[in-house]
């Protein structure tokens, strides 16, 4: 075991997004007045690395094999959560012993996709059957259903990707996605009509007809796209942004973080962790060809398609491509959860990488 | 684990596509980076900037007016406006519970201006000036419950004559929309001169507005100071107005309805121009109140008219000086032609009457103005017809503009034919003729026309251009009246003062300088006999007119009053000249040495009757 071992493009590109982030992030702090929030971000993510290393020298095997009952017990966690988490911004999201607290729900993600990667090789050669299809959608489902009670509905949506990679790399006739695509029309009509609550619903209207509210919910995305265009071509230097400084960009240190960083540093420093972005995932999904065996490819493959349209989704919005859901840019976004999930999910793949020449 | 070799094909193959698929969403995502951050980076950094920059209109200070001694008419003096930010507003009603609380004027009016300042979107309003330091105190205690008021310290106007300067200075108002149009130095919300000098002199005084730029943040609060555009004040303007005499001259009216100028007869710079009733020129320094404005529109003496040349008077006997002085240089009379005055005469077979009910005797042409006989200018009249005594009026003036520095000048009215018959739709009856010979009748002049004329009397025969400021002057137009003509007139004017029978006698009292001048009582309603004009209802009583000058010799002043239904012009509109030359060259105006008898009340003159129950005569 060495650090040799370990794939050393998916570790750069991560400095280099950790090094974006805290730069971002120390700007956010000063626009929004809280010193400690750049520091924080910077433990996390140091944290976050040296969990990565940790687990990318351990043996992914041995953790899918752990999977079932960690499994449960997230579960068993989710659930009491409904009913004992506090109650912090409208959800119940957050647990805390003593001074260390978090989301459950973000690292919930990397147990289930480890799941999703046992049963994925316990079918190995054969297509999936109905029966597996039907598990492998209970596995996602079910938590996704209690975060989505707590209400958390952006992290609960990252959970979709998995399921979705993992029903594509299991292999499914045609037929059966044309039903998964009618099922999950019906579901997010459903979702429409009794879940999603007045502002949500306005925003997916305001994406879709954007003159509809110009100064209530349009307001986020237009203030956007603001902050990212006046940025131009080199930035307008860091701490130096108008429209995060003063305040013009809404939930500029989590979900609009990238808005901030492309005022900032322009199409240079925005292309660039652009390319860091691409680089990391097209490097996990190397990691997933590479993969000695079946459930190193697909948990290399839900990790690699999980943080690539959690990304893909949050810079969208950003850009105003797509409507403003709550979903988090991975590792930019302060959060020191969302840093742990995406880093024992970078672990998993460097595991995956560190063992692919082994021996059976 | 299987020992049997897992085939990974299919799902690397599956993988290869979503890498594909993922590189595809990314190429989209970098493609429209580029789109918003170099092709559209222009106009999102624009946007980016009307975020953050809020412009605000700095008022720039109007230019003081000085008298001709360089005592100041109008003044600026520190106030603090209210101003208003329409997007700051939380709650409207409490805001506007606020600014009722706060005692800046009914529920109604401010409601108005909050709905007007909100339609203004993002621009702040001024909804308040003039506070009081108690007001100014309640909106800083009250600062974080209402972000959307803010105190800004700006000048005001001040008159230091209040009234007795309102016509001359003019109002101020709001620019309007038309104007702002034409002149691209104005800016909305900018206060401009509406008459007087304010308005003829914008230009001078009026200077340019700045702006300060500040940013603000989201909640539109001000970060900082960009950029001051400071203001260009206006520039002052010295006028030819004499402030003390302009003040005694409102004293000497007080009460009356009329109007006063006082002119230098050489030059024609203007030391008085009075109208009475006035209005009070602070209300329009700031925010009219619609109130005063209401009241004032309605008044039924016009305050907002300026009498001294807006108004029409039949000069009366104030026209006989100028119809002599033509009369002599026509030769359609020597200075030694007498008349023989009955107190009534017969013309067309009708008898016109000599306001002197006993007759004046034999009367020459200087007589003839000591005491103001009517006869000797009936005879006139008929002898050289309307079309003669026209040009005469015309050659003094009459009929048309003077051109002075002011706004809104009307011409007045010298009758023909012509315009008899286009404006009354009949022919000129020769009996008319005769009435104008003592002024009376379709002729009518306004009071700045008739010191004009008199100016020219006493000047050797120019008429000149009356004016405001030293730059308006012109070189005075010389009317080719002969010098022997006007010698025997302005004799006449000095016996109405210092004659034992004039009309003026009474300022003969004020000493040195010798006075000289003219009476005039024109008439509102026919004559009837015994009835005395005290006893009339005002609106009945006869206009008062006195067109004086000083010194005798060498006039350097002339001054005409108007007293609208005054009654008399040499009891009621002389004394009140007299106070203004006694002001300008030294003397009392003693009373009780009334021309008119032992009932004489001089000076106790009788103001018209109070206002609201007057329903008007004009």
């Amino acid at each position: 075991m060495s650090l040799r071992q370990l794939d050393p493009w998916l570790f750069g590109a991560f400095v280099v997004i950790a090094l974006c982030s805290f730069l971002a992030q120390d700007s956010t702090a000063q626009a929004l007045n809280s010193p400690g929030f750049a520091t924080r971000q910077l433990v996390w993510l140091l944290f976050g690395a040296g969990s990565m290393v940790l687990v990318g020298l351990s043996d992914y095997r041995v953790w899918a094999r752990a999977a079932p009952a960690l499994y449960a017990v997230s579960l068993g966690l989710l659930a009491a959560m409904l009913v004992f988490a506090p109650l912090r911004a409208g959800t119940r999201s957050w647990i805390g012993i003593g001074p260390f607290g978090g989301q459950p729900s973000e690292v919930v993600r990397v147990v289930t996709i480890l799941l999703v990667g046992l049963l994925a090789a316990e079918h190995r050669q054969r297509r999936s059957d109905l029966a597996g299809v039907l598990r492998l959608c209970t596995v996602v489902a079910a938590p996704m259903v209690l975060i989505a009670l707590q209400p958390d509905l952006g992290v609960s949506l990252t959970y979709l990707p998995i399921l979705l990679a993992a029903l594509w790399l299991g292999g499914l006739p045609w037929r059966v996605w044309v039903a998964l695509l009618v099922a999950a029309l019906v579901l997010a009509g459903a979702a429409w009509l009794w879940y999603l609550k007045p502002y949500q619903r306005e925003r997916v209207l305001t994406f879709l007809d954007s003159d509809r509210a110009p100064l209530a919910a349009g307001y986020q995305q237009r203030q956007s796209r603001i902050a990212v265009g006046a940025g131009g071509l080199t930035g307008r230097g860091l701490k130096s942004g108008t429209q995060s400084q003063l305040r013009f960009l809404p939930a500029q240190h989590t979900d609009f973080i990238f808005a901030v960083w492309a005022e900032e540093t322009g199409f240079a420093g925005a292309g660039l962790l652009l390319a860091a972005y691409a680089a990391l995932l097209m490097r996990i999904f190397l990691i997933a060809l590479a993969a000695r065996d079946r459930l190193g490819a697909v948990v290399a493959g839900c990790v690699g398609f999980w943080l690539a349209a959690q990304t893909a989704f949050n810079l969208a919005m950003v850009l105003g491509l797509a409507p403003t859901t709550g979903i988090t840019l991975p590792l930019l976004s302060y959060g020191g959860s969302s840093i742990l999930a995406t880093c024992l999910g970078l672990g998993l793949a460097q595991s995956v990488w560190r063992l692919r020449f082994a021996n059976v | 684990m299987s020992f049997v070799r897992d085939d990974l094909r299919p799902v690397q193959r599956r993988t290869a596509l979503l890498l594909a698929l993922c590189a595809a969403v990314f190429l989209v995502l970098l493609g429209r980076l580029w789109t918003l951050q170099v092709i559209q980076g222009e106009k999102w950094q624009r946007l980016a900037e009307s975020n953050r920059l809020r412009r605000l209109p700095l008022e720039a200070p109007r230019g003081e007016i000085f008298d001709v001694h360089g005592e100041p008419i109008v003044d600026n003096r520190p106030a603090f406006q209210l101003l208003l930010f329409p997007e700051e507003i939380r709650d409207r009603e409490e805001s506007l519970r606020f600014l009722i609380d706060l005692g800046i004027g009914d529920e109604a009016t401010i409601r108005e201006r909050v709905t007007r300042a909100l339609r203004t979107s993002h621009l702040p309003s001024i909804i308040a000036d003039n506070l009081t330091w108690a007001q100014m105190a309640a909106v800083a205690a009250h600062r974080s419950d209402f972000r959307e008021f803010e105190v800004h310290q700006t000048t005001r106007r001040s008159y230091p004559l209040g009234p007795a300067a309102a016509h001359l200075v003019g109002q101020l108002g709001e620019v309007g929309p038309e104007q702002l149009g034409r002149e691209d130095n104005l800016k909305p919300g900018q206060l401009v001169g509406r008459s007087g000098l304010e308005k003829a002199y914008q230009n001078v005084l009026g200077g340019t507005m700045g702006n300060l730029v500040v940013m603000v943040d989201a909640l539109g609060r001000q970060v900082s100071k960009l950029s001051e555009e400071k203001p260009l004040p206006g520039k002052p303007l010295h006028t030819t107005i004499d402030a003390g005499l302009q003040r005694a001259a409102a004293e000497a009216m007080a009460g009356q309805v009329g109007a006063v100028v006082a002119l230098d007869p050489h030059t024609g710079a203007v030391r008085v121009l009075l109208s009475q009733p006035a209005f009070d020129p602070e209300q329009f320094a700031g925010f009219l109140d619609p109130g005063y404005w209401r009241e004032l529109v309605g008044d039924p003496y016009k305050p907002l008219n300026n009498r001294a040349l807006q108004a029409l008077y039949p000069p009366g006997s104030t026209i006989k000086p100028l119809f002599a002085a033509g009369a002599l240089a026509d030769g359609a009379r020597s200075p030694d032609d007498t008349v023989f005055c009955t107190g009534q005469v017969q013309i067309y077979g009708h008898p016109y009457r000599c306001w002197h009910a006993g007759g004046h005797g034999r009367v020459d042409v200087e007589t003839a103005l000591e005491v103001s006989c009517d006869s000797y200018f009936y005879y006139l009249a008929r002898d050289v017809g309307l079309e003669r005594l026209a040009s005469w009026a015309h050659t003094f003036g009459f009929g048309r503009p003077t051109g002075i520095d002011l706004p809104g000048e009307i011409s007045g009215l010298v009758p023909s034919d012509q315009w008899s018959r286009r404006a009354r739709g009949h022919k000129w009856f020769a009996g008319e003729t005769i009435s104008v010979g003592i002024g009376q009748g379709p002729i009518l002049a306004t009071p700045i026309q008739l010191a004009v004329a008199y100016a020219a009397l006493v000047n050797g025969g120019y008429l000149v251009r009356p004016h405001l400021v030293p730059a308006a002057a012109t070189l005075p137009v010389p009317t080719g009246l002969p010098a022997v003509a006007l010698t025997r007139v302005r004799a006449g004017m000095e016996r109405v003062v210092n004659g034992e029978r004039g009309t003026a006698r009474r300022l003969a009292a004020l000493g040195a300088p010798r006075k000289a001048g003219k009476t005039g009582t024109s008439q509102v309603v026919r004559k009837r006999d015994g009835v005395k004009w005290r006893d009339l209802p005002w609106e009945q009583r006869h206009h008062a007119l006195f067109v004086g000058y000083a010194p005798a010799e060498a006039p350097t002043l002339v001054v005409a009053v108007v007293v609208e239904h005054g009654g008399d012009g040499g009891s009621v509109a002389a004394p009140i000249a007299g106070q203004i030359l006694a002001h300008a060259f030294g003397g009392e105006v003693e009373v009780g040495t009334g021309a008119d008898g032992a009932e004489e009340k001089p000076l106790a003159t009788p103001p018209p009757p109070a206002r609201g129950n007057h329903r008007g005569s004009q």
